[in-house]
């Protein structure tokens, strides 16, 4: 591999750069900006004042609004991260001890395809299912379930619906990967010692994936925090989220500083997630 | 050894049916795009395909679709340009900062779309009030955008690929007098083609079903198919937006399984 090009180190980096160009001037750069205007302080007339204040990310933890908006978010992301968690699990172990090589790659697809869909193809489905005349109500309106059409779409239990469907796949995937890794002997000896099939799944294999199971959550909890067309249809107007009130905040108000702080704010939260998320895969057992 | 007990129906019957609830959505909106019916009621009275052609006949969707594969295939080009000579330096050769190279053109999957999209656009506007370009709810501004959503999966899918082909035929190709050019593209290209086709495909992907970042980035009569299928839905659910749906659905369904044919998909994540 040594004598791959002469002159590497220059090569190499000229090669690298075009690309590290465009994502320091078109991401890193931007995102720069608006941690510098999170810092601003906004002004009707003039847009933005040029000062440095902490004011904005007070607001945001003071206001009761914002204060609820960020408790709404935190709410329906962690509950939505739970319901994945504890579904995705018995998914990713299925299609990871699946001995049917062709039967797994269906799986995968079957996985993989909602993810790639986008958020506002998946929202329209889940719009059509809960909507009052949609499948749901007629369905359970055919079997006698309830009398009149029931309010699905535009309630909290909604959304934390349509952000399961959406986040599921991501952890699935995920789980899978680290469980692939697991070696089945170990499953094997505990069922040798004795021990059902669930026991074993419960004592060796749970413990194992535990690494998995944190980078999924985190990242599952991140994208749900980061959620915009989730809440805006399937949640309604009423639904104040913080993805969509960084759209507001704006494209709408146009007020830069306040948006920008609230933009930095789910940047964080990400980041350490994110990290947390890569710590924990790389601490795999095998 | 497998055994069918009581335990293991009910283990199979739990993991399918939350399949299921990721997988049923989208088969009902595929479904829905048939009905006959102007509201959408279930069960249908009939069906029909007339849905699909009066999706069409809205400029919003047709020019929407148009422009999403527009800016589709820029930004795939664009980050293969950009990507796969990057992923080759990384993988191959040995330079400083290589690492964290590595990290900087991954990174922008770790952004948050809304995030990004906020920074981009506010960034876009000062572009415009100092140097009077407008960026902003343009094309090249959005295929800018897109390249950025597309090239950490082609980093990712060639950087897989580069790792797992044995760098020795380059190295024998490079001793028997194959000049650095020719090595790349008589022996490099070929054997990462599956990665790259899969890059592609993935980038197509990524580009096409962006709403977040797209969001801030449009402009009147420059939306793109998902923007548009958002706006419709604030105020109308009906076949039409089923028909769309189902034709994205068809799109991305096909670019998957032409990279299922090159990759494993499992090894995408």
């Amino acid at each position: 591999m040594a004598a791959l090009l002469d002159r590497r180190i220059p090569s190499g980096a000229a090669l690298v750069l075009p690309a590290l160009f465009l994502v320091a001037a078109f991401l890193l750069a931007p995102l720069a900006l608006i941690f510098r205007y999170s810092l601003d302080v906004y002004d009707p007339a003039k847009l933005m004042l040029g000062v440095f204040s902490a004011k904005n990310y007070l607001q945001a933890v003071v206001d009761p609004f914002y204060q609820q908006v960020l408790w709404t978010t935190a709410k329906i992301a962690g509950l939505s991260t739970v319901i994945v968690m504890l579904l995705s699990f018995p998914v990713a172990y299925y299609i990871s001890r699946m001995p049917s090589e062709r039967m797994r790659s269906v799986l995968i697809i079957l996985t993989v395809l909602p993810l790639l869909l986008g958020n506002a193809v998946r929202s329209a489905a889940w719009m059509v299912v809960m909507g009052t005349k949609g499948v749901a109500n007629a369905l359970m309106l055919s079997v006698g379930l309830i009398a009149e059409p029931m309010k699905i779409l535009y309630t909290p239990t909604a959304v934390v619906i349509a952000l399961v469907s959406v986040l599921l796949p991501f952890a699935i995937i995920t789980l899978q990967s680290v469980m692939d890794s697991i070696p089945t002997s170990l499953e094997e000896a505990g069922q040798s010692l004795g021990h059902s099939p669930l026991r074993t799944v419960l004592n060796v294999v749970l413990p194992l994936s535990m690494p998995g199971v944190v980078a999924a959550g985190a990242i599952c909890f991140a994208l749900a925090m980061n959620a915009y067309a989730t809440p805006v249809l399937i949640g309604g107007p009423k639904m104040q989220m913080m993805g969509p009130v960084v759209y507001e905040q704006i494209v709408k108000v146009s007020n830069w500083p306040f948006g920008s702080t609230l933009a930095c704010m789910l940047m964080l939260v990400t980041l350490v997630l994110t990290i947390v998320s890569t710590r924990f895969l790389s601490r795999r057992y095998f | 050894m497998p055994t069918f007990t009581l335990g293991r129906l009910l283990f199979t019957t739990l993991v399918w049916s939350i399949i299921a609830f990721v997988v049923a959505p989208l088969l009902v909106i595929i479904w829905a795009s048939f009905f006959a019916d102007r509201i959408l009621t279930f069960p249908p009275s009939g069906y029909t395909v007339d849905f699909f052609l009066r999706a069409w006949a809205l400029n919003d969707f047709s020019s929407g679709f148009l422009m999403s594969v527009q800016v589709g295939v820029c930004a795939t080009l664009g980050s293969l340009l950009l990507g796969v000579p990057a992923a080759l330096a990384i993988e191959r050769f040995t330079f400083r900062g290589a690492e964290i190279a590595r990290q900087v053109l991954l990174s922008p999957m770790y952004v948050p779309a809304i995030v990004a999209g906020a920074a981009v656009y506010i960034y876009f506007v000062q572009f415009e009030i100092l140097t009077e370009i407008q960026l902003a709810a343009t094309f090249p501004g959005l295929v800018i955008a897109h390249t950025l959503v597309a090239l950490p999966w082609t980093m990712r899918l060639v950087c897989a690929s580069l790792m797992t082909a044995n760098a020795s035929s380059e190295e024998a190709a490079r001793s028997l007098g194959a000049n650095a050019l020719q090595t790349f593209f008589l022996v490099t290209l070929p054997i990462i083609r599956p990665g790259i086709i899969a890059a592609a495909m993935f980038s197509f992907i990524a580009s096409f079903s962006d709403l977040e970042k797209s969001l801030f980035l449009v402009g009147p009569g420059k939306t793109t198919l998902p923007i548009a299928i958002v706006n419709y839905l604030e105020w109308n659910l009906d076949s039409t937006i089923a028909a769309v749906a189902t034709v994205q659905i068809l799109i991305i369904a096909v670019a998957l399984l032409i990279s299922d044919r090159f990759v494993k998909l499992g090894k995408a994540f």
